[in-house]
């Protein structure tokens, strides 16, 4: 391991601290080596260069024919031509096959390989998904088929729920308010108790329909006709007059009143109101000849309308939903039984009528007559008021109950498989909604805070701890930038300008305070913990959304004044952007979980933060990153393995008016502080190891504006504002969201933190005192990374003075592959939160 | 095992003996009386043919380095790791992932038999294969329909124009039409055939018999020429006429066609000739039940049908299972409820095969109560034989509805990698023919 890491050091100051090499010096390697060694997410391959030219308009057919540095950079991420060696920044896995497919012109797929994963790594290869072969495509394309179903179910939910905006009419506040209370039962428990007396009202009207069709309970009127009991009609007018009410109002409160119109459920509830005012209606208008019959029948049929009232049940049980959804699903499998049960019927029936028609007495008039024969023994029912009465007729009737068990039994497999896809999806998503509820109630409330003051207290003395020890040996600082150096893998094809960035840094406020952690002794803890209970005191601080904001303001504004050159409208508008970022974390980690939880979402290319008014870009390299990520840890660290999820989602807003960006690590392993980062920069200077920049620069740019929490790992962040003003306010925040994370990811939580909380807490601690010195080299990287961005993707830019390598974000193939349901969503939840 | 001497993974120099490869980057030291346990194979060629033959060399390695005495070989390192087992154990065992086609493919570099395959993941492999047989079969087909375009004489271009239209209703529009029209037709006269029954709506003709209805009768003559065309059309249009005749979906038709007509000439010789007419009138009835074969016409279009003949085809053995394990049960349940309620002076059961009866309708759960036991004994025997025969049904209906299933999902699959399969020899043609005229 150490002698990787140091090959890796050599490579990356070669391509950072020397010119790029001549084409003539690329054209005599190639000449040299028959050989090429292609390092692919740190699994070494060695293939021979005719091999790669077996398909020279791939990737790697294009390596070949590169002679110059920027053409080669284009095409790989890194190389060493001493070693003759091309690295790709790519899903080592996949590659086996793909490079397999050269060797051999069959292209074939790991089994283990996720469909969508593997269909991305071959856009990136370049190679087209007609090649594989037929054995392993049958797998390919069904998988992927799955994938774009259940996207597309996605998309239809959460257009669904994109649908509940309240923005456009008067009195949104209330209708919403009314809204949740008829449409959430989960959301509150006056919601919860107004469904169950629907359900009630639902059961009891049911019960009175069909006891009114007790003859002992009927009366007669003036014509002698049966009519309802009158304390029974009370009742049903008593649970109609409930059920239009809530009809009513959930059609005035509903946003979008066309769709609420359409709604299977809503179709149900307007059938389970109207038959009893048309009744009424019919009643009322043909009093003098309601003895006509005609009248009489319409009335009837009307009555027997109302028994759809029983469906409504559907709304308050997922089940009878997914039943539902299920039968829709699978029409094509219904046809199928009822085709099969047909011809059996027909097929047996028409047998029967042949043997037993001679027979005298016969019941067996017709073919037709004797369907119902068939249709009664191939369900196994069997009432015995037609049975067969000959021997042939009995054999036939044998053969009908086998052929019928048989028959019945085929397609219904299919159909119950449908039914538990369906039902777990729906549970899952549940869940899912629950989380984000219940995520969005504690926001409200602030509830958190008091259960996790004091474990936030007792990270804080951890800290302090690390704090101490840190001081003690200074010098293994060095270290840990190479462990937080690939965290930043972030996307390069942003387009952002100049003027985005300026901004940004001009609102970076308190880069210039020297702030040292040493300070950080145990009586500033206290404090701190007493402020924090402090702030648990007063409810309105951070009660609600509105008022927490405010109090950020005027903690960004009190930076502001204490920083020349930040103005204070910066200041409020990073405030605002803060939040943002803030409420969008809290969405992101209820969105990682989700994907924790789901498998398939381990590779979904797209998790991004969009927000909607400063419609903003995201780019979201997940599932590049996970690779990653895990490729580099492998490397580089040798005790922390976690090829997990690193979703790093990058939010950047290209308008120059809202310019904040954050940034946001869910890995353990990587879980870091932006200060930590660019102090670590600083601290280890012009060492080869600092070719993490580009995170530097994230933090620099951004300590006001970005937040970067750890997901994992339960260190509150330890932002500038942190140390100058109010420490409260951000552990508090940060202490929630980790609280949230906490709730959320349960289980793999608690592996992480043991092995993480440390180094992120060593970065923090060993960086600090070098803020001050810094301040002027981040400063051009920040320009500098502004002009790198604008250069493209896919490129390894040697920066002079700072040795920078932006690792390459594979961005195009993801980007396009990315689902606009992602984004949908993200959008959503914002809003919500 | 552990006697024998591992490859050594990423080691230095070899010594006398031992012959360094490097497969796809992956440098391994093997020995060279361990590689001679299969002297067939690549690498004890290689071990054997030693360095003096630079040609021989290169022809079975793609590379080597002289100075480090390495033979390079451009392979799948993973694959190899799982082959070179089999000079160790004799056996060979696919690494989980790794798709079984593309080890074979590996196994027939390396020159080893694919008998050494272990057993364990022969059925894997098996399966594959299977899987690729049915996928080129549809291939097999959709090229044979692409081949079309090149028949030479008008004669030829006038009968595959033909065929296309009677055999493939997604391949124009008037196909479609003819399909959509066959199968109303079907339906028709299916529903004419049972509406015929009816006695309301039959006549009785001069001798006081009732006989169909007339209009009826016109409908289903109506069918029956059309699908006597259709049948016609088809055959003449077939290009290979033995293929077609035997071919179950053709028998199927012609059993629906054909009683028509033997009716027709029965009738007509039954009035002209001295036969006798009351066995002519049996011989029609009988015929006439042959008329429900029209049914099964609708398999040809409908692939849930298909899919349902292939299952019990592919199951004849279960099914085979199923009808044995009922008939036990009714022998032996029938034989106990006959004797048991032998005691009861009103016994229902009357003799043995009337008891037959009894038993399969007990046991299929359907209880139509025209027979019922009335001893207690007997009724425990009635309770018994429901529980066997619920269990005699539902043990070997599993296998069939799992044969059902897969291939229902399967099938649709299927299609897909077939179609694609087709792309990918165009390309691949299109790549060569590229090719050559570059040459």
């Amino acid at each position: 391991m150490e002698k990787s890491l140091a090959e890796l050091n050599k490579a990356a100051s070669r391509s950072t601290s020397s010119l790029p090499p001549e084409p003539v010096d690329i054209i005599r390697s190639k000449s040299c080596f028959r050989r090429v060694r292609l390092n692919v997410g740190g699994l070494p391959h060695e293939v021979l260069w005719r091999t790669l030219d077996r398909l020279p308009r791939t990737r790697l057919g294009k390596l070949r024919d590169c002679n110059s540095h920027e053409s080669l950079m284009e095409v790989c991420d890194d190389y060493n031509l001493e070693e003759n060696e091309y690295f790709f920044d790519r899903h080592p896995g996949a590659f086996t096959s793909i490079l397999n497919f050269y060797r051999t012109g069959k292209l074939h797929m790991m089994e283990e390989m996720c469909a969508l994963s593997f269909s991305q790594e071959l856009d990136y290869w370049g190679i087209d998904e007609i090649y594989l072969e037929s054995c392993c495509q049958a797998r390919y394309h069904q998988k992927k088929e799955q994938m774009n179903e259940e996207l597309k179910r996605e998309a239809d939910n959460l257009k669904d729920r994109e649908g509940e905006e309240f923005d456009n009419a008067c009195c949104a506040e209330k209708r919403k308010k009314l809204w949740d209370l008829l449409e959430k039962p989960s959301s509150s428990v006056a919601a919860k108790i107004l469904a169950i007396i629907s359900i009630l009202f639902i059961v009891l009207s049911t019960i009175a329909l069909s006891l009114n069709t007790l003859p002992e309970l009927q009366g007669t009127d003036e014509f002698g006709q049966s009519t309802d009991n009158p304390q029974l009609a009370h009742v049903e007018a008593v649970c109609i007059a409930w059920f239009t009410m809530e009809y009513l109002l959930r059609f005035l409160s509903s946003p979008n009143k066309w769709k609420f119109f359409k709604g299977p459920l809503n179709v149900i509830d307007l059938l389970a109101i109207l038959p009893y005012y048309v009744t009424i209606f019919l009643t009322e208008s043909n009093k003098s000849v309601l003895q006509f019959q005609n009248v009489r029948r319409v009335v009837q049929i009307f009555r027997i309308m109302r028994i759809l009232r029983i469906l409504k049940l559907a709304r308050h049980s997922t089940g009878l939903q997914s039943l539902g959804f299920t039968l829709r699903r699978s029409y094509n499998e219904l046809g199928l039984l009822i085709l099969f049960l047909a011809m059996g019927i027909m097929i047996f029936s028409s047998l029967v009528f042949f043997a037993e028609k001679d027979e005298e007495d016969t019941k067996f008039k017709s073919i037709p007559a004797s369907f119902w024969w068939a249709t009664i023994t191939m369900t196994t029912v069997g009432y015995g008021d037609i049975y067969p009465k000959t021997l042939l007729g009995k054999i036939v009737g044998g053969l009908c109950c086998i052929a019928g068990v048989l028959v019945i039994a085929l397609p219904i497999p299919i159909i119950v498989n449908n039914f538990s896809e369906f039902y777990k999806e729906q549970k899952r998503q549940e869940k899912a909604l629950k989380r984000r509820e219940a995520l969005e109630r504690a926001k409200r409330n602030g509830s958190i805070v008091s259960m996790n003051l004091k474990e936030a207290f007792a990270r804080s003395a951890e800290l302090m701890d690390v704090v101490v020890e840190k001081s003690e040996r200074p010098h293994d600082n060095h270290l840990s930038p190479s462990r937080w150096k690939w965290t930043p893998k972030r996307a390069t094809s942003e387009t952002s300008s100049n003027r985005s960035f300026n901004a940004q840094e001009l609102g970076s406020p308190s880069k210039g305070r020297p702030t040292s952690p040493q300070r950080l002794n145990v009586q500033k803890l206290e404090e701190m913990y007493n402020q924090m209970a402090k702030t648990q005191s007063q409810p309105n601080f951070n009660a609600k959304d509105r008022v927490s904001r405010v109090g950020k303001q005027r903690d960004e504004i009190e930076l502001g004044a204490i920083q020349d050159h930040g103005p204070p409208v910066l200041g409020t508008r990073e405030g605002v952007g803060d939040m943002k970022s803030l409420s969008s974390i809290d969405s992101y980690i209820s969105c990682a979980t989700d994907f924790q939880e789901n498998p398939r979402f381990l590779h979904s290319p797209a998790l991004d933060l969009g927000h909607q008014e400063s419609n903003c870009y995201s780019y979201s390299p997940a599932t590049a990153l996970s690779q990653h990520a895990s490729a580099k840890t492998g490397q580089r660290t040798a005790g922390e393995r976690e090829p997990m999820l690193t979703p790093v989602p990058v939010t950047k807003s290209s308008c120059t008016e809202t310019a904040r960006k954050f940034f946001f690590s869910g890995n353990s392993s990587k879980s870091l502080t932006p200060k930590g980062g660019c102090h670590s920069e600083g601290e280890s200077g012009p060492s080869p190891l600092s070719d993490s920049s580009v995170m530097s620069d994230h933090s620099l740019l951004s300590p006001g504006t970005s937040v970067y929490t750890t997901a994992s790992s339960r260190t509150p962040p330890k932002t500038p504002e942190s140390t100058t003003l109010a420490p409260t306010v951000f552990t508090f925040h940060d202490s929630s969201i980790s609280k949230y994370i906490d709730a959320d990811t349960d289980d793999d939580e608690h592996l992480r933190d043991i092995s993480d909380t440390s180094p992120s807490e060593r970065l923090l601690a060993s960086g600090s005192p070098k803020r001050n010195i810094n301040k002027n080299y981040q400063r051009g990287a920040n320009h500098l990374e502004a002009a790198q961005k604008m250069l493209g993707q896919n490129c390894l830019f040697p920066l002079e003075g700072i040795r920078g390598i932006t690792h390459e974000n594979h961005i195009g193939p993801e980007m396009a592959r990315r689902p606009k349901v992602e984004r949908g969503r993200q959008n959503t939840l914002d809003k919500g939160l | 095992m552990w006697t024998v001497p591992k490859p050594r993974y990423r080691a230095g120099l070899c010594a006398e003996g031992e012959i360094a490869v490097n497969i796809g980057g992956v440098r391994v030291v093997l020995f060279g009386d361990v590689l001679n346990r299969y002297p067939d194979s690549r690498l004890a060629e290689l071990l054997n043919c030693s360095s003096q033959n630079a040609e021989v060399i290169s022809s079975l390695c793609d590379d080597f380095d002289p100075g480090r005495k390495e033979f390079y070989f451009d392979r799948d390192p993973d694959a190899f790791k799982c082959i070179i087992d089999v000079y160790y154990f004799d056996e060979i065992h696919i690494k989980s992932g790794i798709c079984p086609i593309c080890f074979i493919k590996e196994m027939e570099f390396w020159k080893i038999d694919q008998s050494v395959l272990d057993e364990c993941c022969k059925s894997y492999l098996n399966e594959k294969e299977e899987e690729l047989k049915e996928i080129a079969s549809k291939v097999k087909v959709i090229l044979e329909d692409m081949e079309v375009e090149q028949c030479t004489t008008r004669t030829q271009r006038c009968q595959r124009f033909l065929w296309k239209l009677m055999e493939k209703p997604g391949s124009s529009l008037p196909a479609r039409v003819i399909a959509i029209a066959s199968f109303l037709s079907i339906l028709v006269s299916a529903v004419v055939m049972c509406v015929g029954t009816i006695p309301e709506l039959q006549v009785t003709d001069a001798d006081g018999k009732p006989v169909e209805h007339p209009t009826l009768e016109a409908i289903e003559t109506t069918c029956m020429l059309w699908f006597t065309a259709e049948f016609l059309l088809r055959l003449a249009s077939s290009p290979n006429k033995l293929h077609f005749v035997l071919s179950i979906m053709n028998i199927i038709d012609f059993m629906a066609i054909m009683p028509f007509y033997v009716v027709l000439s029965l009738t007509y010789l039954g009035t002209s000739s001295m036969m006798e007419l009351a066995n002519v009138q049996q011989a029609v009835q009988a015929l006439r039940i042959m008329r429900i074969a029209r049914i099964f016409k609708l398999a040809r279009h409908s692939s849930g049908l298909q899919t349902l003949t292939y299952a019990l085809k592919r199951s004849l053995k279960e099914l085979g299972l199923l009808l044995m394990y009922m008939g036990v049960g009714i022998f032996v349940f029938s034989a106990l409820g006959y004797t048991m309620e032998q005691s009861h002076p009103e016994t229902l059961f009357r003799s043995i095969p009337q008891s037959f009866w009894w038993a399969i309708i007990t046991m299929t759960t359907v209880g139509y109560g025209d027979i019922y036991p009335k001893t207690t004994l007997g009724k425990c025997n009635a309770a018994v034989s429901f529980l066997c025969g619920v269990i005699a049904i539902a043990l070997p209906i599993h296998p069939i509805i799992n044969n059902f299933v897969v291939f229902y999902n399967k099938q649709k699959v299927l299609e897909t990698a077939a179609k694609r399969e087709v792309e990918l020899m165009e390309l691949k043609s299109g790549r060569e023919a590229r090719r050559k005229s570059r040459n």
